[in-house]
């Protein structure tokens, strides 16, 4: 693109110094903070943290539901994208604006909208109690199941969108041609798109996962301390026990689960291709 | 494990980032930079920010934030202080009385300090902190729904399903906890018992709020009948069309105080005595108490009863508060939310 290397360089230092001087380098002390204790660089806060039964299980929860809503979310949005890149250019406009509004409105409305929704007052209690399904009202909020509601929400459109994009560029006549070959619905899928739309689903399930574990907002609206969770435990070390060291343990943890959902989703990808 | 060395260090990292983004400081001949919450901050510039600047010819600048983030500020910049003067929760003083960051308020020079309840003159000791308002905390409940005279009721079975408790974290939590113990015959300020209680009703807690405006949208919702609640939050209660009441618990209200501090050394004490001074005074503390921002620390503030009615106000109500001392609250927090955490967060 550039005649030389220098030109693509110079124009890329900017953008560098600033990340390096402006996030690598504060990210870096805040980490480095997880490896020290009184006695000078170690791995005991790791261990200390790990050691605590409550630790594991919140972490196990967080990562339990960012895998869930993950999972569910590219059920989801490969039937979503399927139907959005078979409509016609002009209605495929406005279908995938529609997809894309959420995303314009602030996680706390969509949230609170929640809070709302799954009250014992609210629409699905009102559906399930007037329909004569039940007695009395459900318990939803401040359960596990209305976070990951919440998170599904908040975070399917970034799935959509990356698996819309990879099935634009899908050749148009794949699926067609498979069909005419005698391949089921379910071959169509494993053999043809799923190939064709794997660095799609690696963005997607790495956005959907990386979101859904660091998200603070919805967990805390809608799990509240009941369904506590790493980034909530993370805020919670900060204001209320001064432990800055512990916090930095937290986002380690974070920053590593979110790395290795990035991986492992790329491996995935990989071994596909290379059978 | 050591922290102040990396509070110091992850400061330095978070004002690399702030630098770019730091407005440019305005230089007058005189300067006062005071640290605050960030609660109800265009009314303080009205009331009290704005008509000191004309008084004292002189420049606020006002930084707001977290107690976290703002103690933490406050000790990163010891040595060459940049905040004059800070308000702060009883406990938050003295944690910071205690790493040295404090110095005492000179009293003799606040010509309103005489005017102050007792309970506000020197709740830290060595006039280290001023006490400027209050607030005290009880259960709000549904009247139509259930009857509140003890701290018991809350854990009772006609509110199993129907109640909320503030997390331990919020500045409401341990208080209610040590209310909740009184009413269990609890001696001293031994949070356990009401631990292991609240931990035993888990299932009939609905939630353990952190924010107060959470709470008044659950009690609309009618997630929610009753909960432990600062009288500062009564106003998003007593006007939401349900039939909602205060309780009056026999074994009385907590509640808790902030306080005025002077940070050590910051070599610009004249004026932060000055603007104490002013915001301590009748007339500032009857204009706060008439906005509904702050309870009066003034004994002589007057204010009419229907103003009275949203705030902790009289002689006698801040008489009967039984509030956690600061130095319990401090030396014990830690060991209180580990022990929420392992019991009632199971």
């Amino acid at each position: 693109m550039f005649e030389d290397k220098r030109t693509g360089l110079a124009l890329a230092l900017p953008a560098a110094v600033f990340a390096a001087a402006l996030f690598l380098l504060p990210v870096g002390i805040l980490l480095s903070e997880g490896f020290r204790n009184a006695d000078g660089w170690s791995l005991a806060p790791y261990v200390e943290f790990f050691a605590s039964g409550r630790n594991r299980v919140v972490f196990l929860r967080t990562l339990k539901l960012a895998a869930l809503v993950a999972g569910v979310s590219a059920v989801i949005g490969y039937a979503t994208a399927f139907a959005i890149v078979s409509l016609p250019p002009a209605s495929r406009g406005r279908v995938f604006a529609l997809v894309t509004l959420p995303l314009m409105i602030s996680p706390v409305a969509r949230t609170y909208a929640w809070l709302v929704i799954l009250g014992r007052t609210g629409f699905v209690n009102q559906v399930l109690v007037g329909s004569g399904l039940l007695d009395t009202p459900l318990r939803l909020l401040f359960t596990e199941t209305a976070v990951f509601i919440g998170l599904l929400q908040l975070f399917l459109p970034l799935m959509i969108i990356s698996l819309v994009s990879a099935m634009e560029n899908m050749p148009r006549d794949a699926v067609p041609a498979a069909r005419v070959l005698g391949a089921n619905w379910f071959q169509v899928f494993a053999r043809v798109i799923l190939p064709l739309t794997r660095e799609g689903l690696v963005i997607g399930g790495t956005l959907v996962f990386t979101g859904s574990m660091t998200a603070y907002i919805t967990p805390a609206i809608l799990g509240g301390a009941k369904v506590l969770m790493l980034e909530t435990l993370l805020y919670q070390r900060v204001t209320v026990a001064n432990d800055f060291a512990s916090a930095s343990v937290i986002a380690m943890i974070l920053m590593v689960m979110a790395f290795s959902a990035n991986l492992l989703l790329k491996r995935l990808a990989t071994a596909r291709r290379a059978r | 494990m050591t922290r102040r060395p990396a509070k110091t260090r992850l400061l330095a990292a978070a004002s690399l980032s702030a630098l770019a983004l730091a407005p440019a400081a305005h230089a007058a001949d005189k300067t006062l930079t005071i640290s605050v919450y960030s609660f109800a901050q265009d009314e303080f510039k009205e009331i009290v920010y704005d008509p000191f600047e004309e008084i004292c010819d002189c420049d606020i600048v006002v930084e707001t934030g977290n107690s976290v983030e703002r103690l933490a500020k406050i000790e990163a910049n010891k040595d060459d202080p940049v905040i004059d003067m800070a308000v702060l929760s009883t406990h938050d003083a003295m944690g910071a009385a205690r790493k040295d960051l404090l110095q005492p308020v000179d009293v003799s020079k606040l010509s309103n300090y005489d005017k102050l309840y007792d309970i506000a003159k020197d709740p830290l000791g060595d006039h280290l902190g001023i006490g400027y308002t209050f607030y005290a905390t009880s259960i709000v409940y549904r009247s139509d729904k259930v009857t509140v005279e003890s701290w018991a009721d809350l854990m009772s079975p006609e509110l199993a399903g129907n109640v909320a408790f503030p997390d331990v974290t919020t500045n409401q939590g341990p208080p209610a906890l040590y209310m909740l113990g009184q009413a269990m015959g609890s001696e001293g300020y031994d949070l356990s018992p009401a631990i292991e209680e609240v931990a035993a009703h888990a299932d009939d807690i609905v939630t353990y709020y952190v924010r107060s405006s959470q709470l008044a949208q659950l009690m609309q919702q009618e997630e929610i009948w009753a909960a432990p609640v600062g009288r500062f939050a009564w106003g998003r209660f007593k006007d939401n069309g349900l039939p909602m009441e205060w309780a009056r618990p026999k074994e009385g209200q907590t509640g808790g105080m902030n306080v005025m501090v002077m940070t050590a050394n910051n070599g610009n004490e004249d004026l932060a005595l000055q603007f104490m001074d002013f915001w301590l005074s009748t007339d500032i503390q009857t204009a706060l108490a008439e906005a509904l921002v702050d309870s009066p620390a003034n004994a002589e503030v007057e204010v009419s009863d229907e103003v009275a009615e949203n705030l902790t106000y009289g002689a006698e109500t801040v008489a009967s508060l039984k509030l956690l001392p600061p130095d319990v609250i401090l030396d014990s927090r830690e060991s209180w939310l580990e022990e929420w955490n392992a019991k009632v967060l199971k």
